[in-house]
């Protein structure tokens, strides 16, 4: 089963979307996904990672996309942040089709309109928390907002840690020192993968936290690709993704919610896995 | 295991590759000095058994200590009075001072061997050197650095050489020409050329061609009339009927060659019939050919150690780039050898299949290198044919060179895979899959030991230069303590400046880790301001691998040391001679002969009436002089100089005493070394011992007699045939024999008088005062007299002049005059004349094409250096994929990745350049110190060259990044940062 109905849930939550749109002029499209396909092998053992996606993320919100492996999630986040190349379909991030993008236009895209916290191996090995939050700026060759720098620090509460080596600081320091480089540059949109992946709760609680009040306050745009509901109920939006489909669209969704939907997809997964 | 073994190595093989060249590289270095030694000393060895081609030689029996080095001196590679007297001197690298000299034996031997039992012929051959052939385009015959020898060639005295066309030369103006020479002069037999003897170029037909069994390595052989070269052998060595040794030709095999055993019975045989008290002994031909081949492949030795230091440069890198190989391999497989491990393989098994490649790999690498080196050992080959120097040895390796090949390179590759097999075979499954970089263990321990190394080479260098000094100074200690002092001076300077050397590159090599974070501080602080970001990080990253860094700066440290050492030799070389000219030099031209020494007196002559010239300077040459008495009998290169010579020609460096007022009062004025040898001091009186060759009168007024009845009988018998046949009835033939007998009158009254002249060598022994002692380094080893002295010592033939020194008239145009005097001595063809520039240059010239050569070998080792960047940073690229994807990720465009890695190279080579040039120029600055007093007087740096070896290694760097960024620029962004 699940392709005829994830395909009209699909078209539902677009529906629901564009309707919400209608209602509040302010909730704007960063970054769209439309008819997004993603094949992966030839033909003989070909996997759809993602099938027909079509979604929006809307400024100013924390998206999260879950889903269980293989579900493509991740592939969803990598196309949309111009890291994959799409087999078809577009992807737009602020006005500006990613998907037609060469290696200079990416670069550019890089630099002013996302940002990106991974899993792991967030920093440079050899530059200090501080030199790695600027990063960016450097590397664009931007002007450094020291009032800025020092907000977002002290907002990460880091501080103190500047001028160590991202070796001597815990994981959750360094997850946290990867967000600070991400906010930095203010870009339009930032995507995580699994930043909470390899943390405990605490520090996840702690990089969470951070995220969800970079949105309240600065309206930055976040999506954020996790396994965890703890992570996705932060969220303002949770997708999740089966089978390369969209399947559902929560917003606000409590942890509860999200629990609840997840374990019977799981289970759904699971069932149709075997 | 060994099968999983062998598919790695095949799934691998493009990771191969450099590893395979730089094998290569370094296996065709190892085999190719092999052979080129093998090439060369067969060579050697075919040329003594052609050149010294007699059974049986008789020579002196007692070594002569007071050799005279006598023409060696101005004439630079080829010298006569060193290379033994028979053809041998022929071969083109016979070397003076390896071979030893005997006395002379007297010439008369010669008849009463020949007829001792089983001689067939008893022949002595006569060279002359300093002559010169002039080819059919009118220009003197050469070729470089090989000799012209002219022998005295007849039927019988060479058996190795076979008459090809015409025949042997009779007379002063008929040559015999080898067929390289006539070749490369463009001369065929019948054509009449130009011949420069000692004493002036003569007409000369060319009469016939000979070839000899082996190639000759391009000396152009001319074979004279025997009683020619004999003549002017006996003039260039001051002695009379004396020569070096007799060659014995045996006659118990036909003619053909004699066995071992049968030249021993004829040399016993010959031992036995010789006179006592002839100081002649006879050895075997083959003793005689073991010893001087033994003597030249001695000479020839250094070509060898020096291939030999490349190609371990060569293998040095290979070995480092195998180990970065392996590690980038093992490190790619880790997860294969987790999942084998957790299987049940044993880190044995592991181990092995990491092996198993690297054997492929030597082995694949050794063979090609074999090829290579082969390869190469045939371009030199050709490339020597083209300049001139046809060889015929062989040249393809041996069995046993292409198994020290093979060997070196598996060795070498086993020993660079080993490391990273270990850590493979070691690791634990569960650490596979983790991407923890172990930390590099601390550096400092070799920043101890490295700082220890060196300094302790730098004390055994200041040891040597204290040897130096005190060498030269005996007012110097060497050192305070006195059983080191008697130790130094009885080592000699050699082996204090080779293991400072030694100690000072190993210790450098063993720093540099510890001098990466330092240096890479310093040295990127240009690139941190100029390009804020790349610059840092590659700052950065330089230190995070020390000992890769260093070792792959290395590579270039140890080719960049050499060359800037000899760089900084080759141009104090230079700036002394330019010193000497500078300082010392007074006159404005200076004229010598290119090809003995010697001077013709009519060129002397031409150049004295050239319009313009002021005043001309002799030097001239006594040959043969000894100093004191009995057995303390010390010989020196002695010249005749004018009483001017100290005020017009070279300012004076005086020691003691007023060197011009000694010279013009008739004392002796000596150099400083000459005079340190023999405890001379200014006021002491030595015995001066020369020989003059006179007119033995006695002997003349009997050849005469006897020419003249053997003149008056042929006469007489014509006469006396004329009269039979008239009474024959013959009137016409009666004419005939009556004209024949007044042709003989005629003939006889024609004859030169010069032939007739019997001479005899009388020993002269002169008391002189010491007047002076000079320190100019053109002096150090000569002692000078005026001419008024030198008179009475030797005689016009035994003082050749070897120099002159030519001062322009006042207000003439010393270009014009330059021209003139060109042109004046242009008909002796080996009279050069410089002006000051030009004096200065002709040694720079020489200096500049030793250094072509070592250039070309340097441009190997940065080749291979390259190959070491390019891998560690390949290494390094495949070790940080995921950081250089974050850093995309984040907006690091593509230039600014290769600029990262640009700088990283460009600041390893910068390292390993500024090492090399830091130590080559010390070396070099010590090597002068020590060679001070033998000539190197001014410590020159080529700081151009420098700077321009260190703006080329940041070319090297920019230039080796390119491969590892392609590379790692290839990898999409999403695969490196999910690399996990």
């Amino acid at each position: 089963m699940g392709r005829h109905s994830a395909a009209a849930i699909t078209t539902s939550t677009a529906s629901t979307a564009s309707a919400r749109n209608a209602q509040q002029p302010a909730e704007e499209a960063v970054a769209r996904a439309i008819d997004l396909t993603k094949t992966y092998g030839d033909k003989d053992a070909q996997v759809v990672a993602l099938d027909h996606v079509n979604v929006e993320f809307m400024r100013g919100q924390m998206t999260a996309i879950m889903g269980p492996s293989g579900s493509g999630k991740s592939t969803l986040m990598h196309c949309m942040a111009g890291l994959d190349q799409p087999t078809s379909g577009k992807v737009i991030v602020e006005g500006l089709e990613v998907s037609a993008m060469n290696q200079r236009q990416l670069t550019k895209l890089r630099r002013d309109q996302i940002g990106f916290i991974f899993q792991s191996f967030n920093l440079v090995p050899t530059l200090s928390a501080e030199e790695n939050i600027l990063l960016p700026l450097q590397i664009a060759k931007r002007p450094i907002d020291r009032a800025w720098f020092d907000k977002v620090v002290d907002v990460v509460g880091l501080r103190s840690r500047l001028t160590h080596r991202p070796s001597q600081l815990s994981g959750g320091q360094q997850q946290r020192v990867a967000c600070a480089r991400a906010i930095m540059a203010r870009p339009s949109v930032i995507f995580a993968d699994e930043p909470t992946g390899n943390l405990d709760s605490h520090s996840s609680r702690e990089v969470l936290g951070f995220l969800k009040n970079s949105v309240r306050e600065y309206g930055q745009t976040i999506v954020m690709v996790t396994h965890d509901p703890r992570a996705a109920s932060y969220a303002d939006r949770v997708l999740v993704l089966a089978d390369g489909r969209i399947t559902q669209d929560l917003r606000h969704p409590t942890y509860d919610e999200i629990l609840e939907v997840f374990a019977g997809e799981g289970d759904e997964v699971e069932e149709s896995a075997r | 295991m060994i099968r999983i073994g062998l598919r790695d190595a095949r799934a691998h093989f493009g990771r191969f590759v450099m590893s395979i060249i730089a094998i290569a590289l370094g296996v065709s270095f190892v085999v190719g000095s092999f052979c080129f030694r093998e090439m060369m000393s067969n060579q050697v060895d075919q040329m003594m058994a052609s050149n010294s081609d007699a059974d049986v030689y008789v020579r002196g029996n007692t070594e002569d200590k007071t050799a005279d080095d006598g023409m060696a001196m101005s004439s630079g590679s080829s010298s006569s009075s060193s290379s033994s007297g028979t053809s041998s001197s022929s071969s083109a690298s016979s070397s003076s001072d390896a071979s030893k000299t005997y006395n002379r034996i007297d010439a008369s031997l010669a008849d009463d061997i020949a007829k001792v039992d089983g001689v067939r012929t008893a022949s002595i051959t006569y060279s002359v050197s300093g002559i010169v052939l002039v080819g059919k385009d009118g220009n003197a015959v050469s070729t470089t650095g090989t000799p012209t020898v002219a022998l005295g060639l007849s039927k019988g005295t060479w058996r190795s050489a076979t008459l090809t066309a015409g025949r042997w030369a009779q007379a002063k103006d008929e040559v015999a020409l080898h067929t390289f020479a006539a070749e490369t002069a463009g001369l065929r037999v019948g054509d009449t050329t130009k011949l420069v003897y000692p004493d002036g170029a003569t007409d000369v037909k060319v009469v016939g061609l000979f070839s000899t069994d082996a190639s000759q390595a391009g000396a152009i052989i001319v074979g004279l009339a025997p009683g020619v070269a004999k003549d002017y052998f006996q003039q260039e060595t001051g002695q009379i009927n004396m020569v070096r040794n007799i060659g014995v030709y045996g006659s118990a095999n036909d003619g053909r060659p004699l066995t071992a055993a049968q030249q021993r019975t004829l040399a016993d045989r010959i031992n036995k019939a010789l006179p006592a008290g002839s100081k002649a002994r006879a050895v075997t031909g083959q003793q005689v050919r073991d010893d001087s081949a033994a003597a030249t492949k001695k000479a020839l030795g250094f070509i060898q150690p020096l291939i030999l230091i490349f190609a371990i440069i060569a293998l040095f890198v290979g070995s480092f780039i195998i180990a970065n190989t392996f590690s980038m391999i093992v490190r790619e497989s880790m997860r294969g050898y987790a999942l084998l491990r957790s299987v049940g393989a044993s880190p044995a098994q592991v181990f092995s299949t990491v092996i198993v490649q690297a054997i492929v790999l030597g082995l694949t690498g050794s063979v090609c290198g074999i090829g290579l080196g082969w390869g190469m050992v045939r371009l030199i080959v050709a490339g020597m044919d083209r300049m001139g120097m046809p060889m015929s040895g062989a040249v393809d390796p041996s069995v046993s060179d292409m198994l020290v090949g093979l060997v070196v390179g598996v060795v070498v590759t086993l020993l660079g895979a080993a490391l990273p097999a270990r850590r493979a075979a070691t690791a634990p499954p569960i650490q596979a899959m983790n991407e923890t970089v172990n930390p590099e263990k601390p550096v400092w321990p070799r920043g101890v030991l490295g700082s220890l190394m060196i300094a302790c080479g730098a004390v055994s260098w200041l040891f040597c230069w204290r040897i130096a000094l005190a060498k030269a100074d005996d007012a110097v200690a060497i050192s305070p303590w006195g059983w080191l002092n008697d130790w130094g001076s009885s080592l000699g300077t050699g082996w204090p400046l080779g293991v400072g050397a030694g100690l000072v590159v190993l210790g450098v090599i063993v720093l540099a880790p510890a001098l990466v974070g330092p240096t890479s501080v310093v040295l990127g602080w240009i690139p941190a301001h100029v390009f804020t970001v790349t610059g840092r990080l590659a700052t950065r990253n330089l230190a995070r691998g020390k000992r890769r860094t260093a070792n792959t700066a290395a590579a270039l440290f140890v080719g960049v040391a050499i060359v800037s050492c000899l760089g900084v030799v080759a141009s104090s070389a230079k700036a002394s001679v330019a010193g000497i000219v500078d300082s010392g030099l007074k006159s404005d031209f200076s004229a010598m002969s290119a090809s003995s020494g010697r001077i013709p007196d009519a060129a002397i002559d031409a150049i004295k009436k050239t319009d313009g010239v002021g005043s001309v300077s002799q030097s001239r040459m006594l040959l043969g002089v000894t100093y004191g008495s009995g057995d303390d009998k010390s010989s020196a290169m002695t010249f005749a100089e004018q009483p001017s010579l100290f005020t017009e020609v070279f300012a004076p460096v005086t020691n003691a005493g007023d060197a011009d007022r000694a010279l013009r009062d008739g004392e002796l004025v000596v150099g400083v070394t000459i005079a340190k040898d023999n405890g001379w001091k200014v006021g002491d009186t030595v015995t001066v011992n020369g020989r003059q060759v006179v007119v033995d009168k006695k002997a003349t007024a009997k050849a005469q007699a006897d020419y003249q009845a053997q003149v008056q009988q042929k006469i007489a018998a014509l006469q006396a045939q004329a009269q039979s046949l008239l009474a024959a009835g013959d009137t016409a033939g009666a004419q005939a024999k009556a004209a024949e007998a007044q042709q003989a009158a005629e003939d006889a009254q024609h004859v030169d008088p010069a032939t007739l002249v019997k001479t005899k060598t009388v020993e002269t022994h002169v008391k002189a005062r010491i007047g002076a002692i000079i320190e100019n380094s053109v002096y150090r080893s000569m002692v000078l007299m005026n001419d008024t002295l030198a008179g009475t010592i030797a005689n016009e033939y035994t003082m050749f002049t070897i120099m002159l020194f030519i001062n322009a008239k006042s207000g003439v145009n010393t270009a014009t005059l330059k021209t003139r005097l060109v042109d004046a001595v242009k008909s002796y063809y080996v009279v050069t004349v410089q002006d000051r520039e030009e004096f200065k240059s002709t040694m720079s010239t020489m200096v500049d094409q030793i250094l072509i050569i070592l250039y070309a070998l340097l441009a190997l080792s940065i080749v291979i250096a390259v190959f070491g960047i390019v891998n560690t940073l390949a290494l390094s690229v495949s070790e940080r994929t995921r950081e250089i994807g974050l850093l995309r990720a984040i907006g690091t465009s593509r230039m600014q990745v290769r600029g990262m890695l640009a700088i990283e190279a460009a600041m390893i080579a910068v390292l390993g350049t500024l090492l090399g040039v830091v130590v080559g120029t010390g070396a070099g600055a010590v090597i002068q110190q020590v060679y001070q007093s033998n000539g190197l007087e001014k410590l020159s740096v080529p700081w151009g060259q420098l700077g321009v070896f260190l703006l080329a290694s940041i070319v090297i760097g920019v230039v080796a990044a390119l491969p590892p960024a392609r590379r790692a620029l290839k990898v999409p962004v999403l695969d490196a940062v999910a690399t996990d």
